[in-house]
């Protein structure tokens, strides 16, 4: 006769306090495969912990934002945002989709070049541009988006000794009712500045303005923000035509849409409070095509939108270590992935499944990384069933970010997997070794 | 090691502390194993039994069940004499 199925005993304090109008879900969530490969056979093929990324949903992702902008606006550029994720076979996909590049570093701008991406069709940001990098770029007839005086006039010192044009936008900071103001990129819209900078270039023969670009913030929840920063940048856009009878080419609304990740904090899930691609696109639109500028010349607009075209597609596959109890009694448990690899563990509820059919006893648990280090947690309070060691779970939401901000720290850097449209799975970043480390690090002689 | 005299277990799994006025709920596997604990059986006997039943190792039943005693130390479910003799 077979043995009944064995689960851990548990015993969990029923504690009367404020009732959670939303209750536990009916079922706990399983992700026990992505894109039809099962996790354990992902795990055994590259290790624990892997990233995984899915190209079918990178894709699909990407399809929903074009469609929500193109169905609303007439001309339409995604720029893929490269400091979100910038492994080539990412940004590879991004590029086959039709992205431009935009990039905020020399090292990003090379990357974009590597990857094939035409110099004319890189939107360059960012507060640090050296001599080389503005080289660099007005060489490869780059987008340079301008971002403080200073930036302004080296860059016109660059032209002059290269002794060719360049073509540029600036960065404009701007009140669009999302507070703390994001104003240390760009020139302020509200004082004036972004106007004096815009007149100085104008009369600056080697510079040719062809957009403006702003970038309120990050993890935008208020469409309509996005609709006052539009309606802004059309009457600047007005006011260049009026005074120099010049019409720019663009207006670049940068990015800041939320994923669909929860923020710590939030009482809801982001999948149910953040605005859809749907409900950016209408307020921005809407804002530009109220506006004053004739339908005959209207900009094109660039959006940069980087996590919420990525996030979606990122797993991160982990397993169990260790079981433990704190001094008050409270579960808490122990994975082999750690913050050092999950960036924004600091700022999300990241969403950890198990991959499998568990026990349907859940109980509020702490999630702790490997790392011998006090701040190593990935979950402070989440409601997990009895899991083992070894078992193995799924971290969903985390395709941004987190594979450009992770650090090599204690251990190594994990294989980060690519699934393709096929369901074929390839290494698109190797696991780092002891080799790789020492590689960059020199003995002194003695 | 014994069930202190203020605890009611339900069938069900709920338990209540009458002395402290705490509420519980047991999983399936918890109320079994206390219910063994309130018969008075030692590790050694409820381990040959669970070994019997389920489909589980020595060592992982050596684990749960002293983890699940010290969640009972803990709620004061259990009283315990000496601290390092669970038996």
């Amino acid at each position: 006769m077979s043995k009944l199925k064995y689960e851990k005993p548990v015993i969990s304090k029923i504690t009367a306090g404020v009732p959670n109008k939303f209750g536990l879900p009916a079922k706990q969530k399983i992700i026990s495969e992505i894109d039809g490969i099962p996790v354990p056979e992902l795990m055994e093929e590259f290790g624990s912990p892997v990233f995984v990324l899915s190209e079918k949903t990178i894709r699909d992702t990407y399809a929903e934002a074009k469609q929500a902008f193109e169905t609303r606006y007439p001309k339409v550029q995604f720029a893929w945002s490269y400091k979100t994720n910038y492994l080539d076979a990412v940004c590879n996909v991004f590029h086959d989709e039709g992205s431009w590049a935009e990039v905020v570093s020399g090292f990003e701008f090379t990357k974009a070049l590597s990857n094939g991406v035409n110099g004319s069709n890189i939107i360059f940001n960012g507060p640090e541009k050296s001599e080389e990098d503005l080289t660099l770029a007005i060489n490869h007839n780059a987008c340079i988006h301008i971002d403080h005086f200073d930036e302004l006039y080296l860059l016109i010192e660059t032209t002059r000794k290269l002794n060719k044009k360049a073509r540029v936008a600036i960065r404009i900071n701007l009140d669009a009712g999302i507070y703390p103001i994001w104003d240390r990129f760009g020139f302020n819209y509200e004082n004036g500045e972004a106007w004096n900078a815009i007149n100085r270039i104008m009369l600056t023969e080697n510079l040719e303005m062809i957009g403006l670009h702003t970038h309120i913030g990050t993890y935008i929840m208020v469409a309509s923000a996005y609709g006052i920063a539009a309606t802004k940048l059309s009457n600047l856009y007005m006011a260049i035509h009026r005074k120099f009878d010049h019409w720019l080419k663009y207006i670049d609304l940068g990015g800041g849409f939320a994923s669909k990740n929860t923020l710590k904090g939030a009482y809801m899930p982001g999948s149910e409070t953040c605005p859809s691609f749907d409900d950016y696109a209408e307020a921005i639109s809407n804002a530009i095509i109220s506006s004053e500028i004739p339908h005959e010349n209207l900009p094109v607009l660039f959006m940069e939108t980087g996590r919420a075209l990525v996030d979606d597609a990122g797993y991160l596959l982990t397993t169990v270590l260790a079981n433990k109890r704190s001094t008050v009694g409270r579960r808490t448990m122990v994975i082999d992935a750690g913050v050092n690899l999950l960036f924004t563990s600091f700022w999300y509820n990241l969403g950890v499944f198990p991959s499998k059919e568990v026990s349907s006893h859940v109980e509020e648990s702490t999630i702790y990384g490997p790392l011998c280090m006090n701040i190593d947690v990935i979950r402070d309070a989440i409601n997990f069933p009895q899991s083992k060691v070894g078992d193995q779970l799924v971290i969903e939401r985390v395709g941004a970010y987190n594979m450009t901000q992770w650090m090599q720290f204690i251990t190594f850097r994990p294989n980060v997997v690519l699934i393709d449209l096929n369901g074929k799975a390839h290494i698109i970043r190797r696991k780092e070794n002891l080799d790789s480390i020492q590689s960059f690090e020199v003995k002194p002689e003695k | 090691m014994k069930i202190t005299e203020e605890i009611k277990i339900s069938d069900n799994g709920f338990v209540f502390n009458s002395r402290t006025g705490d509420s519980f709920n047991l999983n399936p596997f918890g109320l079994e194993l206390i219910k063994q604990i309130v018969e008075g059986k030692d590790f050694e006997i409820i381990r040959d039994v669970m070994l019997d039943k389920y489909d589980v190792d020595d060592l992982t039943i050596e684990k749960d069940f002293y983890e699940f005693c010290a969640l009972l130390k803990h709620h004061q479910i259990i009283v315990q004499g000496d601290p390092l003799d669970f038996k």
